[in-house]
Protein backbone atom coordinates (compact mmCIF):
# COMPACT_ATOMS: atom_id res chain seq x y z
CA UNK A 1 0.00 0.00 0.00
CA UNK A 2 1.56 3.29 -1.11
CA UNK A 3 1.77 5.99 1.52
CA UNK A 4 1.99 9.70 0.89
CA UNK A 5 2.72 12.31 3.50
CA UNK A 6 3.17 16.06 3.46
CA UNK A 7 2.05 19.19 5.27
CA UNK A 8 0.86 17.26 8.31
CA UNK A 9 -1.40 14.90 6.35
CA UNK A 10 -0.63 11.22 5.81
CA UNK A 11 -2.56 8.73 3.73
CA UNK A 12 -2.02 5.08 3.01
CA UNK A 13 -3.64 4.81 -0.38
CA UNK A 14 -5.97 1.82 -0.69
CA UNK A 15 -5.67 -0.26 -3.84
CA UNK A 16 -6.73 1.75 -6.86
CA UNK A 17 -6.48 5.16 -5.23
CA UNK A 18 -4.25 8.00 -6.32
CA UNK A 19 -3.55 11.02 -4.19
CA UNK A 20 -1.69 14.24 -3.74
CA UNK A 21 -1.11 16.57 -0.84
CA UNK A 22 -0.03 20.06 -1.70
CA UNK A 23 -0.06 23.73 -0.83
CA UNK A 24 -0.73 26.12 -3.67
CA UNK A 25 1.84 28.87 -4.19
CA UNK A 26 0.89 32.13 -2.58
CA UNK A 27 -0.27 35.00 -4.70
CA UNK A 28 0.27 38.42 -3.20
CA UNK A 29 -0.93 38.60 0.38
CA UNK A 30 -3.04 35.49 -0.02
CA UNK A 31 -2.42 32.70 2.47
CA UNK A 32 -2.68 29.15 1.25
CA UNK A 33 -3.15 25.97 3.25
CA UNK A 34 -2.76 22.26 2.56
CA UNK A 35 -5.11 20.45 0.23
CA UNK A 36 -5.28 16.68 -0.13
CA UNK A 37 -7.00 15.08 -3.10
CA UNK A 38 -7.69 11.41 -3.69
CA UNK A 39 -9.32 9.65 -6.60
CA UNK A 40 -9.84 6.24 -8.13
CA UNK A 41 -8.99 7.62 -11.56
CA UNK A 42 -6.01 9.39 -13.03
CA UNK A 43 -5.91 12.85 -11.48
CA UNK A 44 -5.02 15.52 -14.04
CA UNK A 45 -2.10 17.74 -13.17
CA UNK A 46 -4.31 20.80 -12.84
CA UNK A 47 -7.31 20.23 -10.62
CA UNK A 48 -9.27 22.80 -8.68
CA UNK A 49 -9.27 22.51 -4.92
CA UNK A 50 -12.74 20.98 -4.98
CA UNK A 51 -12.30 18.86 -8.08
CA UNK A 52 -12.99 21.13 -11.01
CA UNK A 53 -11.22 19.60 -13.95
CA UNK A 54 -11.43 16.15 -12.36
CA UNK A 55 -15.04 15.36 -11.56
CA UNK A 56 -15.95 15.59 -15.22
CA UNK A 57 -13.52 12.71 -15.88
CA UNK A 58 -15.13 10.38 -13.36
CA UNK A 59 -16.67 7.10 -14.34
CA UNK A 60 -19.71 5.75 -12.57
CA UNK A 61 -17.56 3.57 -10.29
CA UNK A 62 -15.12 6.35 -9.38
CA UNK A 63 -14.84 8.47 -6.27
CA UNK A 64 -13.13 11.79 -5.67
CA UNK A 65 -12.20 13.07 -2.23
CA UNK A 66 -10.73 16.40 -1.25
CA UNK A 67 -9.60 17.56 2.14
CA UNK A 68 -9.16 21.31 2.32
CA UNK A 69 -7.60 23.08 5.28
CA UNK A 70 -8.67 26.56 6.32
CA UNK A 71 -6.73 29.20 8.20
CA UNK A 72 -6.58 29.45 11.98
CA UNK A 73 -9.10 32.28 11.90
CA UNK A 74 -11.74 29.60 11.30
CA UNK A 75 -10.99 27.82 14.55
CA UNK A 76 -13.70 28.07 17.11
CA UNK A 77 -16.36 29.13 14.66
CA UNK A 78 -19.65 27.24 14.62
CA UNK A 79 -19.05 25.94 11.12
CA UNK A 80 -16.03 24.00 12.31
CA UNK A 81 -17.48 22.95 15.66
CA UNK A 82 -17.44 19.26 14.81
CA UNK A 83 -14.36 17.59 16.30
CA UNK A 84 -12.70 14.96 14.16
CA UNK A 85 -12.94 14.03 10.50
CA UNK A 86 -15.84 11.73 9.67
CA UNK A 87 -14.41 8.34 8.80
CA UNK A 88 -17.56 6.29 8.58
CA UNK A 89 -19.85 7.89 6.06
CA UNK A 90 -23.20 6.35 5.19
CA UNK A 91 -24.80 6.13 1.75
CA UNK A 92 -27.56 8.36 3.07
CA UNK A 93 -25.01 11.13 3.60
CA UNK A 94 -24.69 11.61 -0.15
CA UNK A 95 -27.04 13.82 -2.13
CA UNK A 96 -26.97 14.99 -5.74
CA UNK A 97 -27.77 18.49 -4.52
CA UNK A 98 -24.57 18.78 -2.49
CA UNK A 99 -22.34 18.80 -5.55
CA UNK A 100 -20.38 21.95 -6.13
CA UNK A 101 -20.90 21.36 -9.80
CA UNK A 102 -24.08 19.49 -10.58
CA UNK A 103 -23.26 16.61 -12.89
CA UNK A 104 -26.13 14.24 -13.66
CA UNK A 105 -25.76 10.91 -11.90
CA UNK A 106 -23.18 12.04 -9.38
CA UNK A 107 -23.70 12.86 -5.74
CA UNK A 108 -21.63 14.34 -2.97
CA UNK A 109 -21.25 15.14 0.66
CA UNK A 110 -19.37 17.85 2.52
CA UNK A 111 -18.38 18.13 6.15
CA UNK A 112 -16.66 20.89 8.11
CA UNK A 113 -14.67 19.86 11.15
CA UNK A 114 -11.65 20.54 13.31
CA UNK A 115 -9.05 17.91 14.01
CA UNK A 116 -5.81 18.35 15.88
CA UNK A 117 -6.42 22.06 16.10
CA UNK A 118 -6.76 22.40 12.33
CA UNK A 119 -9.99 23.40 10.55
CA UNK A 120 -10.87 21.36 7.48
CA UNK A 121 -13.63 20.60 5.06
CA UNK A 122 -14.07 17.15 3.58
CA UNK A 123 -15.77 16.99 0.19
CA UNK A 124 -16.53 13.67 -1.45
CA UNK A 125 -18.01 13.02 -4.90
CA UNK A 126 -19.38 9.68 -6.04
CA UNK A 127 -19.40 8.90 -9.75
CA UNK A 128 -22.85 7.41 -9.44
CA UNK A 129 -25.45 8.13 -6.80
CA UNK A 130 -27.14 4.86 -7.76
CA UNK A 131 -23.98 2.93 -6.84
CA UNK A 132 -23.46 4.72 -3.51
CA UNK A 133 -23.95 1.53 -1.50
CA UNK A 134 -20.86 0.01 -3.09
CA UNK A 135 -18.83 3.22 -3.42
CA UNK A 136 -19.18 4.58 0.11
CA UNK A 137 -17.26 1.66 1.69
CA UNK A 138 -14.35 2.49 -0.63
CA UNK A 139 -14.49 6.10 0.55
CA UNK A 140 -14.54 4.98 4.18
CA UNK A 141 -11.55 2.72 3.53
CA UNK A 142 -9.63 5.74 2.37
CA UNK A 143 -10.80 8.04 5.16
CA UNK A 144 -9.72 5.54 7.79
CA UNK A 145 -6.28 5.52 6.20
CA UNK A 146 -5.90 9.30 6.46
CA UNK A 147 -4.17 10.78 9.50
CA UNK A 148 -3.98 14.46 10.33
CA UNK A 149 -1.17 15.78 12.48
CA UNK A 150 -2.07 18.13 15.27
CA UNK A 151 -0.67 21.63 15.19
CA UNK A 152 2.34 21.91 17.44
CA UNK A 153 1.43 25.32 18.79
CA UNK A 154 -2.34 25.74 19.06
CA UNK A 155 -3.62 28.89 17.47
CA UNK A 156 -5.90 31.26 19.28
CA UNK A 157 -9.31 29.74 19.76
CA UNK A 158 -8.14 26.17 19.31
CA UNK A 159 -8.49 23.74 22.13
CA UNK A 160 -5.08 22.36 22.96
CA UNK A 161 -5.02 18.59 23.05
CA UNK A 162 -8.53 18.19 21.74
CA UNK A 163 -9.35 14.58 20.94
CA UNK A 164 -8.55 13.71 17.37
CA UNK A 165 -11.50 11.51 16.62
CA UNK A 166 -14.11 12.85 18.98
CA UNK A 167 -17.53 13.53 17.52
CA UNK A 168 -19.16 15.58 20.18
CA UNK A 169 -21.46 17.52 17.88
CA UNK A 170 -23.84 16.31 15.23
CA UNK A 171 -22.76 16.56 11.62
CA UNK A 172 -23.71 19.64 9.64
CA UNK A 173 -24.39 19.93 5.98
CA UNK A 174 -22.74 22.59 3.99
CA UNK B 1 17.96 -74.28 -4.58
CA UNK B 2 15.25 -72.59 -2.59
CA UNK B 3 17.83 -70.43 -0.87
CA UNK B 4 19.19 -69.35 -4.24
CA UNK B 5 15.71 -68.41 -5.47
CA UNK B 6 15.09 -66.40 -2.33
CA UNK B 7 18.36 -64.56 -2.75
CA UNK B 8 17.60 -63.83 -6.41
CA UNK B 9 14.16 -62.53 -5.53
CA UNK B 10 15.67 -60.30 -2.88
CA UNK B 11 18.23 -58.97 -5.31
CA UNK B 12 15.57 -58.30 -7.98
CA UNK B 13 13.41 -56.57 -5.41
CA UNK B 14 16.32 -54.43 -4.27
CA UNK B 15 17.16 -53.49 -7.85
CA UNK B 16 13.52 -52.62 -8.51
CA UNK B 17 13.50 -50.31 -5.51
CA UNK B 18 16.73 -48.69 -6.66
CA UNK B 19 15.39 -48.15 -10.21
CA UNK B 20 12.14 -46.67 -8.87
CA UNK B 21 14.13 -44.32 -6.67
CA UNK B 22 16.29 -43.23 -9.58
CA UNK B 23 13.24 -42.63 -11.76
CA UNK B 24 11.60 -40.60 -9.00
CA UNK B 25 14.76 -38.55 -8.52
CA UNK B 26 15.02 -37.97 -12.25
CA UNK B 27 11.41 -36.82 -12.39
CA UNK B 28 12.01 -34.38 -9.54
CA UNK B 29 15.02 -32.93 -11.35
CA UNK B 30 13.06 -32.55 -14.58
CA UNK B 31 10.21 -30.87 -12.73
CA UNK B 32 12.61 -28.46 -11.02
CA UNK B 33 14.24 -27.61 -14.34
CA UNK B 34 10.85 -27.10 -15.91
CA UNK B 35 9.79 -24.74 -13.13
CA UNK B 36 12.99 -22.79 -13.66
CA UNK B 37 12.08 -22.33 -17.30
CA UNK B 38 14.92 -24.39 -18.68
CA UNK B 39 12.75 -25.62 -21.51
CA UNK B 40 12.52 -29.18 -20.26
CA UNK B 41 9.17 -30.92 -20.37
CA UNK B 42 6.06 -30.66 -22.42
CA UNK B 43 6.18 -27.32 -24.24
CA UNK B 44 2.41 -27.41 -24.57
CA UNK B 45 2.03 -27.17 -20.83
CA UNK B 46 1.19 -23.57 -19.91
CA UNK B 47 3.71 -21.92 -17.66
CA UNK B 48 4.72 -18.44 -16.72
CA UNK B 49 7.35 -16.73 -18.78
CA UNK B 50 10.54 -17.38 -16.92
CA UNK B 51 10.97 -15.01 -14.07
CA UNK B 52 8.01 -12.89 -15.03
CA UNK B 53 5.08 -13.13 -12.71
CA UNK B 54 1.72 -13.43 -14.40
CA UNK B 55 -0.67 -10.65 -13.58
CA UNK B 56 -4.11 -11.20 -12.14
CA UNK B 57 -3.75 -14.95 -12.16
CA UNK B 58 -3.52 -15.37 -15.93
CA UNK B 59 -0.60 -15.71 -18.25
CA UNK B 60 0.09 -12.43 -19.97
CA UNK B 61 2.44 -11.59 -22.78
CA UNK B 62 5.63 -9.78 -21.78
CA UNK B 63 5.68 -6.06 -22.43
CA UNK B 64 7.02 -4.71 -25.67
CA UNK B 65 10.73 -4.13 -25.21
CA UNK B 66 12.64 -1.05 -26.31
CA UNK B 67 16.42 -0.86 -26.43
CA UNK B 68 18.84 -3.48 -25.15
CA UNK B 69 17.51 -6.71 -23.61
CA UNK B 70 16.69 -6.68 -19.92
CA UNK B 71 17.41 -9.44 -17.43
CA UNK B 72 14.82 -12.18 -17.78
CA UNK B 73 14.33 -12.59 -14.06
CA UNK B 74 12.73 -9.16 -13.80
CA UNK B 75 9.07 -8.88 -12.87
CA UNK B 76 7.99 -7.14 -16.04
CA UNK B 77 4.24 -7.37 -15.72
CA UNK B 78 3.11 -5.79 -12.48
CA UNK B 79 2.60 -2.04 -12.20
CA UNK B 80 2.68 -1.00 -8.55
CA UNK B 81 1.67 2.43 -7.34
CA UNK B 82 4.30 5.15 -7.40
CA UNK B 83 4.35 7.35 -4.32
CA UNK B 84 6.75 9.97 -3.10
CA UNK B 85 7.48 13.65 -2.93
CA UNK B 86 7.32 16.31 -5.59
CA UNK B 87 10.32 18.62 -6.02
CA UNK B 88 8.30 21.32 -4.26
CA UNK B 89 7.86 19.26 -1.11
CA UNK B 90 4.30 18.15 -1.79
CA UNK B 91 3.26 14.50 -1.78
CA UNK B 92 1.88 12.53 -4.69
CA UNK B 93 0.80 8.97 -5.30
CA UNK B 94 0.02 7.61 -8.76
CA UNK B 95 -1.74 4.31 -9.45
CA UNK B 96 -0.94 3.58 -13.10
CA UNK B 97 -2.61 0.17 -13.05
CA UNK B 98 -6.04 1.67 -12.50
CA UNK B 99 -8.13 4.28 -14.18
CA UNK B 100 -8.34 2.84 -17.66
CA UNK B 101 -5.87 5.07 -19.47
CA UNK B 102 -2.22 4.77 -20.36
CA UNK B 103 0.50 5.98 -18.03
CA UNK B 104 4.04 6.46 -19.26
CA UNK B 105 6.50 6.37 -16.39
CA UNK B 106 9.72 8.13 -17.34
CA UNK B 107 12.50 7.26 -14.91
CA UNK B 108 14.94 10.16 -15.22
CA UNK B 109 17.66 11.73 -13.15
CA UNK B 110 18.86 15.29 -12.94
CA UNK B 111 22.45 14.40 -13.68
CA UNK B 112 22.47 12.06 -16.66
CA UNK B 113 23.24 13.66 -20.02
CA UNK B 114 20.70 11.69 -22.03
CA UNK B 115 17.98 12.61 -19.56
CA UNK B 116 18.57 16.27 -20.33
CA UNK B 117 17.04 15.84 -23.75
CA UNK B 118 13.94 14.35 -22.24
CA UNK B 119 13.59 17.04 -19.60
CA UNK B 120 13.70 19.60 -22.41
CA UNK B 121 11.35 17.66 -24.68
CA UNK B 122 8.81 17.32 -21.91
CA UNK B 123 8.42 21.09 -21.97
CA UNK B 124 6.75 20.80 -25.36
CA UNK B 125 3.71 18.53 -24.99
CA UNK B 126 2.57 19.23 -28.55
CA UNK B 127 5.68 17.45 -29.82
CA UNK B 128 5.45 14.34 -27.65
CA UNK B 129 3.54 12.31 -30.21
CA UNK B 130 1.84 10.15 -27.60
CA UNK B 131 -1.76 8.98 -27.94
CA UNK B 132 -4.17 11.46 -26.44
CA UNK B 133 -5.08 9.32 -23.44
CA UNK B 134 -1.45 8.92 -22.36
CA UNK B 135 -0.46 10.42 -19.04
CA UNK B 136 3.21 11.21 -18.49
CA UNK B 137 4.70 10.81 -15.04
CA UNK B 138 8.39 11.48 -14.44
CA UNK B 139 9.93 9.47 -11.63
CA UNK B 140 13.27 10.45 -10.14
CA UNK B 141 15.01 8.92 -7.19
CA UNK B 142 14.11 10.29 -3.80
CA UNK B 143 15.58 13.30 -2.04
CA UNK B 144 18.26 11.08 -0.55
CA UNK B 145 19.79 10.77 -4.06
CA UNK B 146 18.47 13.81 -5.93
CA UNK B 147 18.46 17.50 -5.12
CA UNK B 148 14.81 18.59 -5.23
CA UNK B 149 15.71 22.09 -6.37
CA UNK B 150 17.66 20.74 -9.35
CA UNK B 151 14.75 18.51 -10.31
CA UNK B 152 12.32 21.39 -9.93
CA UNK B 153 14.38 23.52 -12.29
CA UNK B 154 14.36 20.78 -14.92
CA UNK B 155 10.69 19.89 -14.65
CA UNK B 156 8.24 21.64 -16.92
CA UNK B 157 5.38 23.48 -15.19
CA UNK B 158 2.44 21.15 -14.75
CA UNK B 159 4.51 18.02 -15.31
CA UNK B 160 3.85 15.35 -12.70
CA UNK B 161 7.15 14.49 -11.06
CA UNK B 162 7.45 11.92 -8.29
CA UNK B 163 10.67 11.59 -6.33
CA UNK B 164 10.69 8.00 -5.14
CA UNK B 165 13.62 5.61 -4.85
CA UNK B 166 11.12 2.92 -3.89
CA UNK B 167 9.50 3.18 -7.31
CA UNK B 168 12.88 2.62 -8.97
CA UNK B 169 13.23 -0.49 -6.87
CA UNK B 170 9.66 -1.68 -7.50
CA UNK B 171 10.08 -1.37 -11.26
CA UNK B 172 13.64 -2.73 -11.18
CA UNK B 173 14.90 0.20 -13.20
CA UNK B 174 18.37 -0.67 -14.55
CA UNK B 175 19.37 2.97 -15.10
CA UNK B 176 18.20 6.26 -16.48
CA UNK B 177 16.59 7.10 -18.78
CA UNK B 178 14.14 4.20 -18.59
CA UNK B 179 10.51 4.12 -19.60
CA UNK B 180 7.57 1.94 -18.59
CA UNK B 181 4.19 2.10 -20.29
CA UNK B 182 1.27 0.85 -18.19
CA UNK B 183 -2.17 0.08 -19.52
CA UNK B 184 -4.76 0.95 -16.88
CA UNK B 185 -7.35 -1.27 -18.52
CA UNK B 186 -5.35 -4.45 -18.17
CA UNK B 187 -3.49 -3.22 -15.09
CA UNK B 188 -0.10 -4.29 -16.42
CA UNK B 189 2.96 -3.02 -18.26
CA UNK B 190 2.66 -3.19 -22.00
CA UNK B 191 6.02 -1.69 -22.89
CA UNK B 192 9.31 -0.78 -21.30
CA UNK B 193 12.93 -0.15 -22.06
CA UNK B 194 15.74 2.30 -22.64
CA UNK B 195 15.58 5.14 -25.17
CA UNK B 196 17.84 7.96 -26.22
CA UNK B 197 15.29 10.11 -28.01
CA UNK B 198 11.66 11.00 -27.44
CA UNK B 199 10.79 9.67 -30.89
CA UNK B 200 11.83 6.19 -29.75
CA UNK B 201 9.54 6.47 -26.76
CA UNK B 202 6.66 7.68 -28.91
CA UNK B 203 7.20 4.72 -31.21
CA UNK B 204 7.18 2.35 -28.24
CA UNK B 205 3.92 3.83 -27.01
CA UNK B 206 2.35 3.63 -30.44
CA UNK B 207 3.38 0.01 -31.01
CA UNK B 208 2.45 -1.09 -27.50
CA UNK B 209 -0.98 0.48 -27.81
CA UNK B 210 -1.55 -1.25 -31.15
CA UNK B 211 -0.42 -4.58 -29.71
CA UNK B 212 -2.62 -4.21 -26.65
CA UNK B 213 -5.62 -3.25 -28.71
CA UNK B 214 -5.01 -6.11 -31.11
CA UNK B 215 -4.82 -8.52 -28.19
CA UNK B 216 -7.99 -7.15 -26.65
CA UNK B 217 -9.73 -7.11 -29.98
CA UNK B 218 -9.05 -10.78 -30.60
CA UNK B 219 -10.36 -11.80 -27.22
CA UNK B 220 -13.02 -9.31 -26.27
CA UNK B 221 -14.22 -7.59 -29.39
CA UNK B 222 -13.65 -4.21 -30.91
CA UNK B 223 -16.04 -2.30 -28.69
CA UNK B 224 -14.19 -3.39 -25.58
CA UNK B 225 -10.75 -3.00 -27.14
CA UNK B 226 -11.44 0.54 -28.23
CA UNK B 227 -13.13 1.49 -25.00
CA UNK B 228 -16.35 2.36 -26.76
CA UNK B 229 -19.42 3.12 -24.75
CA UNK B 230 -23.03 4.04 -25.27
CA UNK B 231 -24.43 4.14 -28.82
CA UNK B 232 -20.96 3.73 -30.35
CA UNK B 233 -20.52 0.46 -28.45
CA UNK B 234 -23.95 -0.75 -29.61
CA UNK B 235 -23.12 0.07 -33.22
CA UNK B 236 -19.79 -1.76 -32.99
CA UNK B 237 -21.50 -4.78 -31.48
CA UNK B 238 -24.15 -4.79 -34.20
CA UNK B 239 -21.46 -4.68 -36.88
CA UNK B 240 -19.63 -7.62 -35.38
CA UNK B 241 -22.85 -9.60 -35.14
CA UNK B 242 -23.67 -8.85 -38.76
CA UNK B 243 -20.19 -9.91 -39.86
CA UNK B 244 -20.71 -13.18 -38.00
CA UNK B 245 -23.99 -13.71 -39.81
CA UNK B 246 -26.14 -13.09 -36.76
CA UNK B 247 -29.10 -11.02 -37.88
CA UNK B 248 -31.85 -9.46 -35.77
CA UNK B 249 -34.11 -12.19 -34.45
CA UNK B 250 -31.45 -14.88 -34.64
CA UNK B 251 -32.30 -17.64 -32.12
CA UNK B 252 -28.79 -17.50 -30.69
CA UNK B 253 -29.59 -14.06 -29.33
CA UNK B 254 -32.37 -15.47 -27.15
CA UNK B 255 -30.97 -18.40 -25.15
CA UNK B 256 -33.66 -20.12 -23.12
CA UNK B 257 -31.63 -22.86 -21.46
CA UNK B 258 -28.08 -23.40 -20.32
CA UNK B 259 -27.65 -25.78 -23.24
CA UNK B 260 -28.30 -22.85 -25.57
CA UNK B 261 -25.40 -21.04 -23.95
CA UNK B 262 -22.93 -23.82 -23.29
CA UNK B 263 -24.04 -26.73 -25.43
CA UNK B 264 -24.88 -30.20 -24.14
CA UNK B 265 -21.46 -30.60 -22.51
CA UNK B 266 -22.06 -27.76 -20.09
CA UNK B 267 -19.88 -24.81 -19.11
CA UNK B 268 -16.95 -27.00 -18.05
CA UNK B 269 -16.49 -28.49 -21.50
CA UNK B 270 -13.58 -27.62 -23.71
CA UNK B 271 -13.35 -23.93 -24.58
CA UNK B 272 -15.57 -22.89 -27.44
CA UNK B 273 -14.94 -20.09 -29.84
CA UNK B 274 -16.45 -16.89 -28.47
CA UNK B 275 -19.98 -16.22 -29.54
CA UNK B 276 -20.37 -13.40 -31.99
CA UNK B 277 -22.36 -11.45 -29.45
CA UNK B 278 -19.68 -11.58 -26.79
CA UNK B 279 -18.19 -8.22 -27.58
Amino acid sequence: MATISAHGIQASLPQGFEGRIFVRPRTGAELTYPVAQFATFALPSAVGDFGSGAVTLMGSSDVFVTLFEYGPESLGTRLFARQGMPRDLAPADFRPTVLRRGIPGQSGTQWFFTEGGRPFTLYVVLGSHALRASLVPRVNGLLRAVALDAVTAPAAGAEAGSPVAATSLPARWN
Amino acid sequence: MVALAVVLCAVVLLLAVLVAGLLRSHADILKALHDLGAGVGDPATPTAVSGRSPSRGTEVPPPLLMGPPLPEERDATTAPAVAGMTPNGDAVGVAPATGGGLTLLAFLSSGCGTCGGFWSAFRQPDRWGFPEETRLVVVTKGPEYEVPRAVAELAAPGLTVVMSSEAWSDYEVPGSPFFVLVDGRSGRRIGEGVANHLSQVAELVRRAVLDARSSLSSSRGRASAEGLDGPARERANDQELLRAGVLPGDPSLYPRTFDDLYGPDGPTAAPRPPAAGAV
